[in-house]
């Protein structure tokens, strides 16, 4: 495919924007980390255990700088993007902490940036600037429309809407889309009909499968101020594969809002957030994939890989740096595992090891040093044995969310409860009886000082993956 | 053994089946865990060598046996003739002789404990190497375990031990976990055992710029060389006899064999002419810094054979940052002595 003015357009603002950070890397080390997830992954709760950590010197023996004293401190500052709101730290860490809820799903992009102050292995005092980002998950399922056409994404999303067995099915719209003809003179009526059963659908789906709306535009999940702009009136068209958009045809305005809503939303969103990143870590929910069933695992995979391939990873040079950054360290991992007992984090690893293997095999190849963990941001369980045949059965204790079930039991939300979540299956596709509960954050004793550190799974092991190295 | 997936359960928390606080509490402590370990690894090294005939051995066992066969004889008729002389000079000699027993018999358990202690040290490394490689969790937290229970003697780490203590209760992979028992335990100790290197290589750079003759000096060299074999072995929480030294002293020699010369030949020798320190003091003070050096690198070798975990998180102290300073205090302190004899 040729490229067009756009695209030629968009790699020299990509390449602009990378000279002018370089310039500003040599000032003020800077590491951006890039926080990946579908909705419901734990983006915000992860984003918010992290600060807590560093600000506060949280309990993380495996974080080599903190643990050997080596952090003077941390503090948060001004972020740079002005026209990005804040992340709202504060109130995340309440919500944990006090309220003991988890926080609400993030609806809008925020920042934050923490500078953290050390003293180098030789002996120098230096700082470290941390940018993070967070951000709706449902909107990284646009990052795959960077590099497809409207005709390449209708075909793809009606085959998945053909194929798809997962309640709610999309048969409304099925049936309008199949009385629309791509070649008739463009109705706006018809364009505005299509376009809201398609959105309704995606609602629905949302309210069915929190954690893996699988198909996108995101931002017909949170349309925030382009609700009902052009941009966000498009629907996906059954079209016949070897003819072309006549102009003025019901087809070739869709194209142009398609084409429109990528320059003006999709475009904007990678370009200041993911173009440039050093280090990434990528959380996937593989418990309630797991929870869901086969299909909703096949889902998974699928996602993670076409939102894995936008992203730019490898080994970095100081000319990669300067014309193409690129993240040289990417994590891949399977958060929520304080639902599992220790012992089961072995197979989680493995399962997720499955389920991002193309990302995994293709950012090793290019370079990029890759590892794959467990990690709960907050660990909301502690972990106990059930006597009983054999070895026992080893369970989690912790508060369930309310209106959580499993076992025909409700819970309240007050009740701390023993729970066993079902043998994790060896191989991803079985899907088994296993139950993932909600728990809720921990109680924690309120300190002289404040705030105790929060307790977690592998925090530490993936901070000093993703930033020990630059903290030397 | 997961081949049927096991449903998912609820159970309230005052289930009396539940484990929770047991379970913690057994964690905690775990030595008595721990110590059953051991058995199924270290066999395992120990018997990957082959079983073979050795005669040699086999004579020098039988000829030993013949000694102590005279020996017992001997002192037999010694006691029986004392007892013929005097009753009274009987007795003296038989408790003398159950005393020498008892004492050798102390003596030989010590050696055979200071040898198995070494022994273990080894074991401990191979298995830390394995569970790097493997980042085992079970492996981790038997493997701490046990280093908590050899390092459970030496007063400086108290506060450390404590530490990790503290995260037994924590999920922490193996890899992890080997390195975080590195930081804390065994960095306080490199420390000790740079400065125990510098001032024995210092002593022995000194005692042979002055001493008049080069028999003397090499006695010296190798006293104080088993002298820091032996304090490092201590350090490290091995605690080996004189069998112990000696088996450190054929390992270090065999070792230094190998890499040693060229390694002192190449980088260390070249950084003393080229600073022209050789030309300026006289010749007896360079080859008081080759011995000091000599006994510098015994150190580093020795610290490789009785440190319990393998350098990966910290950096393995190296011949060239520790001959820096060396060189510094040498050259102050050796230059009063070294005049004279220059002028």
């Amino acid at each position: 495919v040729a490229p067009t003015v756009s695209d030629i357009i968009e790699q020299a603002r990509l390449v602009a924007r990378a000279v002018a950070d370089f310039g500003g890397q040599l000032v003020h080390p800077t590491v951006r980390l890039g926080v990946t997830g579908l909705s419901r992954a734990g983006k915000t709760v992860f984003i918010t255990a992290l600060l807590h950590g560093l600000l506060r010197g949280g309990r993380f023996p495996v974080f080599e700088p903190l643990a050997s004293g080596r952090i003077a401190g941390a503090k948060l500052s001004p972020q740079p993007d002005d026209a990005v709101p804040r992340f709202d730290y504060e109130a995340h860490v309440r919500s944990i902490v006090v309220e003991r809820d988890w926080p609400q799903s993030t609806r809008q992009i925020s920042e934050l940036r923490a500078v953290i102050d050390y003293q180098s292995a030789s002996g120098f005092m230096r700082t470290l600037t941390l940018d993070i980002v967070d951000y709706p998950g449902e909107w990284l399922l646009d990052l795959p429309l960077l590099d497809k056409s409207y005709e390449r994404w209708s075909a793809d999303t009606m085959a998945y809407l053909h194929r798809t067995t997962r309640s709610p099915l999309p048969t409304q719209f099925l049936a309008r889309a199949a009385t629309i003809d791509p070649f008739a003179p463009a109705d706006e009526f018809a364009a505005i009909e299509a376009a809201r059963l398609f959105t309704e659908h995606l609602q629905l789906r949302r309210k069915e499968h929190p954690t893996l709306s699988i198909i996108g535009p995101g931002r017909f999940l949170m349309p925030g101020d382009l609700a009902g702009s052009p941009a966000l009136t498009f629907a996906p068209l059954l079209l016949p594969a070897d003819r072309v958009a006549p102009s003025g045809s019901v087809w070739g305005m869709m194209r142009r809002r398609y084409d429109s809503y990528r320059d003006a939303v999709v475009r904007p969103f990678f370009r200041d957030h993911f173009a440039r990143l050093d280090r990434q870590i990528v959380l996937v929910d593989v418990l309630a994939a797991l929870d869901a069933g086969p299909e909703a695992m096949r889902d998974l995979q699928d996602a993670m890989v076409a939102v894995l391939d936008c992203f730019r990873v490898g080994r970095s040079g100081w000319l990669n740096a300067l014309f193409s950054p690129r993240a040289d360290r990417i994590l891949f991992a399977a958060t929520k595992a304080d639902q599992l007992h220790h012992s089961a984090h072995d197979r989680l690893q493995a399962i997720l090891r499955q389920v991002t293997d193309g990302a995994i095999a293709r950012a090793g190849a290019a370079g990029a040093e890759v590892d794959v963990i467990a990690l709960a941001a907050v660990r909301a369980t502690r972990e106990a044995l059930v006597r009983g045949d054999g070895a026992g059965l080893p369970s989690i204790i912790g508060t369930a969310v309310p209106g959580e079930w499993s076992d025909g039991a409700q819970f309240d939300g007050t009740t701390e409860m023993a729970f066993f979540p079902c043998d994790v299956p060896a191989d991803s596709t079985r899907g088994g009886d296993f139950r993932s509960i909600r728990f809720r954050p921990p109680a924690l004793e309120q300190t002289d000082d404040g705030i105790p550190a929060l307790p977690h799974i592998r925090l530490d092991r993936a901070l000093q993956f993703l930033i020990g190295d630059r903290l030397r | 053994m997961n081949d049927i997936p096991r449903k998912p359960a609820v159970f309230s928390v005052d289930d009396p089946r539940l484990l929770a606080a047991e379970l913690e509490a057994a964690e905690r402590p775990s030595f008595d865990l721990v110590t059953a370990a051991p058995d199924e690894n270290l066999p395992a090294v120990a018997g990957a060598r082959k079983r073979k005939i050795h005669w040699g051995r086999i004579f020098w066992s039988a000829l030993s046996g013949l000694v102590l066969l005279a020996l017992g004889l001997a002192v037999t008729s010694l006691i029986e003739e004392l007892y013929a002389r005097a009753p009274w000079l009987g007795g003296l000699g038989l408790a003398l002789a159950v005393l020498a027993a008892v004492a050798l018999l102390v003596v030989t358990l010590r050696e055979i404990i200071g040898l198995g202690r070494l022994a273990t040290v080894e074991a401990l490394r191979h298995r830390a190497l394995a569970v790097i490689a493997s980042d085992d969790r079970d492996g981790g937290r038997a493997l701490v375990g046990e280093l908590l229970s050899l390092t459970r003697r030496i007063p400086r780490l108290a506060r450390a031990r404590a530490g990790i203590q503290g995260h037994r209760a924590d999920i922490i992979d193996g890899r992890d976990l080997v390195r975080l028992a590195e930081r804390e335990l065994m960095s306080p100790l490199d420390l000790e055992a740079r400065r125990l290197i510098i001032a024995a290589s210092k002593r022995v750079s000194i005692v042979t710029a002055v001493s008049p003759r080069a028999a003397v000096d090499m006695v010296f060299v190798l006293i104080n060389a088993l002298g820091l074999m032996r304090r490092l072995a201590v350090l490290y929480g091995g605690r080996p006899g004189a069998l112990g030294v000696l088996r450190l002293l054929r390992q270090v020699v065999s070792h230094l064999a190998v890499t040693g010369g060229v390694g002192l030949a190449d980088g260390v020798v070249q950084q003393v002419i080229g600073h022209g320190l050789a030309a300026r003091l006289s010749a007896r003070l360079g080859e008081g810094m080759i011995n000091g050096l000599l006994t510098a690198r015994l150190g580093l070798l020795t610290i490789d054979l009785v440190r319990p975990l393998p350098f990966h998180e910290l950096p393995r102290p190296s011949l060239n940052d520790l001959a820096g300073t060396l060189f510094r205090q040498a050259e102050s302190a050796g230059e009063p002595p070294g005049r004279p004899k220059s002028g």
